[in-house]
């Protein structure tokens, strides 16, 4: 591939990533109003929101680390970008694979653990004790699912995985090729978003939006700018596994769009676990689920 | 609604708006923010009284503040709006005033019902703050006892409006006239009263220096002013003794 090639699907990709997440981040304000009867934020909101924090005119920053910790945290999320396949643009995907990916996605957690580690809040502390506690739980199922996924298709290179779906329809779709590890991969879902039940970390009602709590102007706005790239992410790893892909844009969107749907209609649910019921929960069914699906794969 | 027309306070216009009214795209700029800041507002509330109860309404299904781009937070350092529904006592109004301090600029305040505007019917009481906007820089009022929650709706739009005019500048008034506001705060409080915020210092870094930042108030601060510490950390007494046992 020519490195002006490269570059430019590098610089794409994550764009995409952003623009796409900002519309998931409207669907979810959308479906949580709709749930409530409400008519929900407009269609520009989330922009709105992010503009507007990244033009505060206090910016109240408790150090270096502070800002280097949302810098990880956001970085994390684009790196990640360029090693998830879209329709017509690979990035570095043949070269990265599953498991840079899985290790990927937790340096956001471990950014926004250092800086809000220097906020010294103790509803932050707090809220980042429970937030890695949560990656330590979803990471179990996730990692399962992952490797489960690996041994069915005999590769972790994520095109080689797309094309071997594709070939085939959705017969040879992971979700019907591997049930059990897609309904595991739901579960780690929720929990990889952070949503109810397994939203012990945000809190807002208990310890105050928990990491988020010191944060305000471009910080928060770089936390807002994470969570399209996380809501993104997630999905789209998802489809990736699961779903065949994208074959265009159209059903790429689609189904990722469609993946969402389900977490946050959950989220908008119920209510919050405490930390150890969500871990009990999260180490017993999807991982029991998870390993039951490994066994089928590997007979 | 709007309080230059019961009370005479003077809250001064800023002298020139924004800071680039040369070049084009500054300009532009600054009308995308403005128009962003009025379309996302970030809402603390300090639910010090009754008004607090129709909050709900105006948030949930009924009214839904949402579709306006309003939603609440729960921190000051990520609000915009700090919302002060009722009566505030003395004892309260300290508590405001340091979580008005700890706000991001540009901020604005909202007081709801009559309590804030003239003390309502705690008038006779000793304990409360009779005008909110003696203590600090009051954008809107929104008067009633209680206001529906239309009103607070209406009252909200009117803010919105007056933000993307770059009309609400209140959070200014407060580095541009720390004086005043200070030596209402130090007849309710004692002359040593003192938050964790350095105003004139901030006046200073957003070049927000009025005639009447500074004056015979800020000195009567800096009397008193005990440097802030921070705190040490170490077992409690009894834990210390045990341990030397």
């Amino acid at each position: 591939m020519h490195w002006a090639e490269l570059l430019f699907e590098l610089t794409v990709m994550p764009l995409v990533a952003f623009l796409v997440g900002l519309f998931m981040v409207l669907m979810m304000r959308k479906i949580g109003a709709r749930l409530q009867r409400r008519v929900g934020p407009p269609l520009m909101q989330p922009l709105y929101d992010i503009v507007k924090l990244y033009g505060k005119r206090t910016q109240t920053s408790h150090g270096l680390l502070h800002e280097i910790g949302i810098v990880m945290a956001v970085g994390g999320y684009v790196a990640a970008e360029t090693l998830l396949p879209v329709p017509g643009m690979n990035g570095i995907a043949e070269k990265g694979g599953m498991i840079t990916l899985l290790y990927l996605t937790m340096i956001p957690s471990l950014g926004m653990a250092l800086g809000v580690g220097q906020c010294a809040n103790p509803n932050g502390s707090i809220g980042i004790s429970r937030a890695l506690t949560a990656m330590l739980a979803y990471d179990i199922p996730f990692v399962i699912v992952i490797a489960g996924v690996a041994m069915h298709f005999g590769t972790t290179n994520l095109v080689d995985v797309i094309t071997q779906q594709q070939a085939g329809g959705f017969e040879t779709w992971g979700i019907s090729q591997m049930p059990l590890l897609a309904l595991a991969g739901l579960f780690a879902l929720q929990g990889m978003l952070g949503k109810q039940p397994f939203e012990i970390y945000v809190a807002p009602a208990e310890i105050a939006t928990g990491p988020m709590v010191e944060m305000g102007g471009k910080f928060l706005g770089g936390l807002f700018v994470m969570q399209c790239f996380q809501l993104y992410t997630a999905s789209v790893l998802y489809v990736t596994l699961f779903l065949g892909g994208g074959e265009n844009w159209i059903t790429f969107l689609a189904k990722a769009f469609a993946v969402l749907v389900i977490p946050i209609s959950v989220a908008f649910l119920f209510p919050r676990y405490r930390t150890e019921d969500m871990i009990t929960m999260l180490w017993k069914w999807p991982v029991v689920l998870g390993l039951l699906g490994l066994v089928f794969v590997g007979s | 609604m709007s309080n230059s027309d019961q009370f005479p306070v003077e809250i001064e216009q800023p002298h020139h708006k924004g800071n680039g009214s040369g070049n084009i795209f500054s300009r532009v700029f600054d009308e995308l923010t403005a128009f962003c800041r009025s379309r996302s507002m970030f809402i603390l509330h300090y639910c010090t009284g009754c008004g607090a109860i129709e909050l709900p309404p105006a948030m949930t299904s009924r009214f839904d503040m949402e579709r306006l781009g309003v939603s609440p937070m729960v921190s000051p350092r990520q609000a915009d709006i700090l919302l002060i529904t009722g009566y505030v006592s003395v004892k309260t109004l300290k508590r405001v005033l340091l979580t008005y301090e700890q706000m991001g600029s540009p901020k604005y305040v909202i007081g709801i019902c009559s309590c804030t505007v003239n003390g309502g019917m705690y008038w006779q009481s000793y304990a409360t703050a009779k005008k909110l906007n003696d203590y600090m820089p009051v954008d809107l009022y929104i008067a009633g006892c209680m206001p529906r929650p239309e009103a607070v709706i209406t009252g909200l739009r009117e803010l919105m409006e007056k933000i993307r005019k770059g009309e609400a500048n209140g959070w200014q008034d407060y580095y541009r006239r720390y004086d005043y506001y200070l030596g209402h705060q130090q007849r309710l409080f004692g002359e040593t009263w003192q938050t964790p915020t350095n105003v004139v210092g901030e006046a200073r870094h957003y070049g927000l220096l009025g005639d009447e930042t500074q004056g015979v108030h800020t000195e009567l601060l800096k009397r008193h002013q005990k440097p802030l510490e921070a705190l040490e950390m170490r077992l409690s007494p009894a834990d210390k003794a045990e341990m030397e046992l």
